[in-house]
């Protein structure tokens, strides 16, 4: 079975670099050339190596911070996208930081080293964000070390109308999933032998599985969390997983979730995990500027500057923006230059203005859209942190307000950029302030905290014109929400006068969540009990049933009232402590 | 079978409290066509049984003879089909249900009833009276959208189908439902009416009641009859026979609640407001309308603490952030965060006081 995979994979392989062979021959040579241990590593493994270096160059999940100077990649120039072709080939190049490479390394060695005993942990798991360079770590790790990286190479989707058309001809539609499936139990049974076998030189193996299948629904969740489990129990072969990180923010978003589960269900059954966290923006500066060095692009500093910070840690992203940049500097120049057309070379001249020039310029031209998380946002608008030094107190905007209603300014962006950003919900945001900013409303300051839930309760007022019409089809109902939300946020930041200072918090789950269903489910008893208790000769007012007959009836039943709330009383304490989704916000 | 619904009168005449208002409904039915009508007051005043009676009045035994049940339509709204369930109380010739149990789709709740009942009209033996009667409970707390398609139904099938509305506060129904209506506002008993029932229950259950108890339980009932009737069954059950100057306990919830408004008084911090919100929700929870939470925090205890310390001035300023955010719980959705304003500004008002006065 495997054999057969792994055959059609390099089959699958052959075409392709027949296919590309003017891109990958001189780069190979360069490599050869330039590199000892790369020419060391092709001679270890031959041909069908780099033809599965080049695989992984298919692959997209790679990031790339160095590159090599060659002749030789002149030619390759206008064809290439920089991404691939400055790749790292030395461990100093490598963008990530030195201690995560370090760990992965490690791992490496020891799951070499030990393979002969075959006692020990098999899996990593390298996580992090898209873009921060997993897999050109162990590629580039792998390569070092000399080690053949056999890569789970997802099937290629079938679309419909695929389908129906091989329906009919007899062949049987397998989801990515059951293939999965079927690799991850023959990689366990027989290990990949293949490679001995056909090439003859017994070089070691790991297996990198940078493609998880989309799961979607719980079922399918479920299977592919125990086919990895499974995975890293009994497989023979080292392995890498990668998981890409998805952004916190959409968390909603089922697809995230059920990675993460993956990701703890594998840690649990004993994966070493590394995360890798979003490339600093120094590393990526220096790797733009050898680029530039490089490709003799006419970059300032200050225009990688901007990209760097505006790649939010994605280095592919910013070398793909560097790219485009100067693919098309004309196009840009314009589009910076549009407010003085009269300068030409010099940016110097005027920096200040240069500088918000791109700010608006570039940042939207090539700039990622940021994202935040929820727990992010809300930790800016609970920590309320504000300019305390150089203030100028004679600002004109400033007096026109009392001092009484005047605050400093923000150390943020405005609120509603930093709400649009976090994709909050304006309801779910409004809970989340509210149940979590009296924590921050220093002692005594009763007044603030009077301020802030006034303003709190107004935002519910915004909010509340939905109900009704719970359909959201109409844009004109998105206004009260996104209102709603500006007032919530604001009211906190302005309420607040005093902040606590920084402490380390926990951001609670809105109580308020639970108390809705807890009260709904004891409405539903009120109502049963209604039924039941007057055999239906009335129908009381569940208000009525609630304040008047109920207590009645616990005292006719000889329960005495103290225990009625005791028992209430243990019912939130088990609901307190079901809060489970708490999450950590230090200082940001 | 608890007293409230044993000594409920059954029939028009048999009505101890408001005896004019029965006649007048009385006269109403005997002599002509009933027109839709609204009951409104407080609770406890007795409007479902005056409901109860006039039906009996209507259809005679007949009335009486109701069955409950769990009913589900399907609703079919433009694109889609809706699924409600809601229970309802029925004879044959009556339907009472409370639509605003089915939340913001109570819209199609008193559509689709409303034109189920009006296509089997009934037909007397004298085929004259040929009309059904709907009952609908908490009528104000009805959505707009429900009130405005109960407006219309109501006219188209007028001939057919009577409506009795019954809610608390007349002010949240539409002027439109409201002038379609006969509207007969039910007063709170006074204590003296209280007393004259009470005592009536005593001695149909052959009770002693002591001088003044019953005057007690009046005062302590805050002018609800079914208040007062249940206090008088728990007292009962509690010690027997009754002393003069047995304690008529509060109903648990009331108790709490004092306990929050004590809570306030004694210490005004974020910390102490954090924590009265953990109480509010307790009383969410068990399904205390907000409203009468606020209501009862305000009434029984701090204007009543208050009294003591404060000068008029301050507690016309309470009472107008009360009402201000009791206002706005109505409109919003929330409830939590606008008692926790008014707990909030209350605190406020209340330590401003006190450092001006104690320094």
């Amino acid at each position: 079975m495997l054999d057969k995979k792994l055959l059609s994979l390099e089959d699958d392989d052959n075409l392709r670099s027949s296919r590309s062979n003017t891109k990958s021959k001189p780069r190979s040579s360069a490599a050869t050339t330039t590199n000892p241990r790369a020419s060391k590593r092709a001679r270890l493994s031959g041909a069908s190596l780099v033809d599965k270096i080049r695989l992984s160059f298919e692959d997209f999940d790679e990031a790339l911070s160095g590159f090599k100077v060659s002749s030789g990649y002149e030619r390759s120039k206008n064809t290439d996208l920089w991404v691939d072709k400055y790749r790292p080939r030395t461990l100093e190049e490598l963008a990530v930081h030195k201690k995560k490479v370090e760990q992965v390394k490690l791992w490496f060695e020891e799951s070499l080293d030990f393979s002969k005993d075959g006692l020990r942990n098999n899996v990593l798991l390298v996580t992090g964000q898209a873009g921060v360079g997993k897999s050109a770590t162990i590629h580039l790790i792998a390569s070092i070390l000399g080690v053949t990286v056999y890569e789970w190479n997802a099937p290629i989707p079938t679309i419909w109308q695929e389908h129906v058309h091989n329906s009919s001809s007899g062949l049987k539609y397998t989801s990515k999933l059951d293939e999965f499936e079927n690799f991850v139990e023959s990689t366990r049974k027989y290990g990949v032998m293949a490679s001995s076998s056909t090439e003859g030189i017994k070089a070691p193996v790991i297996l990198l599985i940078d493609d998880l299948p989309l799961a979607n629904g719980r079922h399918a969740c479920e299977r592919l969390q125990n086919c990895l489990l499974l995975l890293v129990r009994s497989t023979q072969i080292p392995t890498v997983i990668l998981i890409t990180d998805y952004d916190k923010a959409d968390s909603s978003d089922q697809t995230a979730r059920s990675m993460e589960d993956a990701q703890s269900s594998l840690e649990r059954a004993g994966a070493l995990k590394v995360a890798f966290n979003p490339i600093t923006k120094n590393s990526i500066k220096k790797a733009l500027q050898r680029i530039c060095r490089e490709e003799h692009c006419k970059v300032t500093t200050m225009e990688i500057d901007q990209m760097a910070s505006a790649s939010g840690g994605d280095i592919r992203h910013a070398i793909t923006s560097l790219q485009l940049f100067s693919v098309k500097p004309d196009l840009n120049h314009t589009k910076i230059k549009s407010p003085r057309p009269g300068m030409d070379d010099s940016y110097h001249g005027n920096e200040q203005t240069m500088y918000s020039g791109l700010d608006s310029g570039i940042s939207s031209c090539f700039g990622r859209d940021e994202t935040l998380s929820l727990f992010h946002a809300l930790g800016k608008f609970l920590h309320n942190k504000r300019e305390t030094d150089n203030v100028i107190v004679s600002d004109c905007s400033n007096s026109l307000v009392h001092d009484e209603f005047a605050r400093l300014p923000l150390k943020m962006d405005a609120p509603e950029k930093v709400l649009s950003q976090a994709h909050g919900q304006a309801g779910r945001v409004v809970d989340f302030l509210h149940e979590n900013v009296l924590d921050f409303v220093s002692e005594g300051a009763i007044e603030d905290a009077w301020c802030v839930s006034s303003y709190l309760a107004d935002a519910d007022l915004l909010l509340a014109d939905l109900r009704g019409k719970m359909s959201g089809h109409n844009k004109t109902e998105d206004v009260p929400q996104s209102a709603g939300a500006s007032v919530a946020v604001r009211g906190v930041l302005y309420g607040n006068k005093q902040p606590c200072s920084s402490r380390w918090h926990v951001i609670r789950k809105p109580k308020l969540w639970q108390v809705e269903q807890s009260s709904m489910q004891t409405k539903k008893n009120l109502r049963e009990q209604r039924n039941i208790s007057y055999e239906g000769s009335r129908v009381a007012d569940i208000s009525v049933m609630a304040t008047e007959y109920s207590p009645v009836l616990k005292w006719l039943s000889y329960r005495a009232s103290p225990d009625a709330f005791a028992g209430m009383g243990e019912e939130t304490d088990e609901e307190e402590s079901e809060i489970s989704e708490d999450d950590e916000i230090q200082d940001w | 079978m608890l007293w409230v619904d044993k000594y409920r009168p059954k029939s028009l005449d048999k009505v101890i409290v408001h005896e004019d208002i029965a006649q007048n409904l009385k006269k109403l039915v005997t002599e002509q066509d009933c027109p839709h009508l609204l009951f409104y007051g407080p609770s406890g005043s007795g409007k479902k049984t005056l409901i109860m009676a006039l039906l009996k009045q209507i259809y005679g035994a007949s009335a009486e003879k109701v069955k409950v049940e769990n009913r589900a339509w399907k609703v079919d709204a433009g694109s889609r089909t809706i699924d409600l369930e809601l229970t309802t109380l029925s004879s044959t010739n009556h339907v009472e249900l409370t639509p605003s149990d089915a939340g913001f789709q109570d819209r199609y709740i008193v559509q689709e009833i409303i034109k189920e009942m009006a296509k089997n009209r009934p037909i007397d033996t004298k085929g004259k009276k040929g009309y059904k009667v709907l009952v609908l409970n908490e009528v104000d707390k009805l959505s707009r959208e429900a009130q405005h398609s109960l407006r219309r139904t109501m006219e188209k099938y007028s001939s057919s189908c009577r409506l009795i509305l019954c809610c608390n506060s007349s002010s949240k129904v539409t002027e439109a439902i409201k002038s379609r209506c006969l509207n007969v506002r039910i007063n709170a008993p006074s204590q003296e009416e209280i007393v004259k029932v009470l005592e009536f229950v005593a001695k149909k259950e052959s009770l002693q009641l002591p001088q003044g108890f019953a005057a007690r339980i009046a005062e302590k009932s805050n002018r609800s009859l079914r208040r007062a009737i249940l206090s008088l069954e728990t007292c009962r059950v509690q010690n027997y026979p009754f002393t003069g100057n047995q304690v008529i306990s509060p109903m648990d919830w009331e108790e709490y609640v004092a306990e929050i408004a004590t809570d306030m008084m004694k210490e005004q911090s974020p910390k102490k407001l954090f924590q009265v919100r953990g109480k509010v929700y307790e009383l969410l929870v068990n399904c205390i309308p907000p409203e009468v939470i606020l209501k009862f925090m305000l009434s029984q205890r701090l204007l009543h603490e208050l009294l003591k310390k404060l000068d008029s001035e301050l507690k016309l300023e309470v009472c107008h952030w009360a009402a201000y955010y009791e206002h706005r719980m109505r409109l919003g959705q929330k409830a939590i965060f606008h008692i926790e304003a008014f707990v909030a500004k209350f605190m406020s008002i209340y330590k401003n006081f006190l450092i001006s006065t104690f320094g």
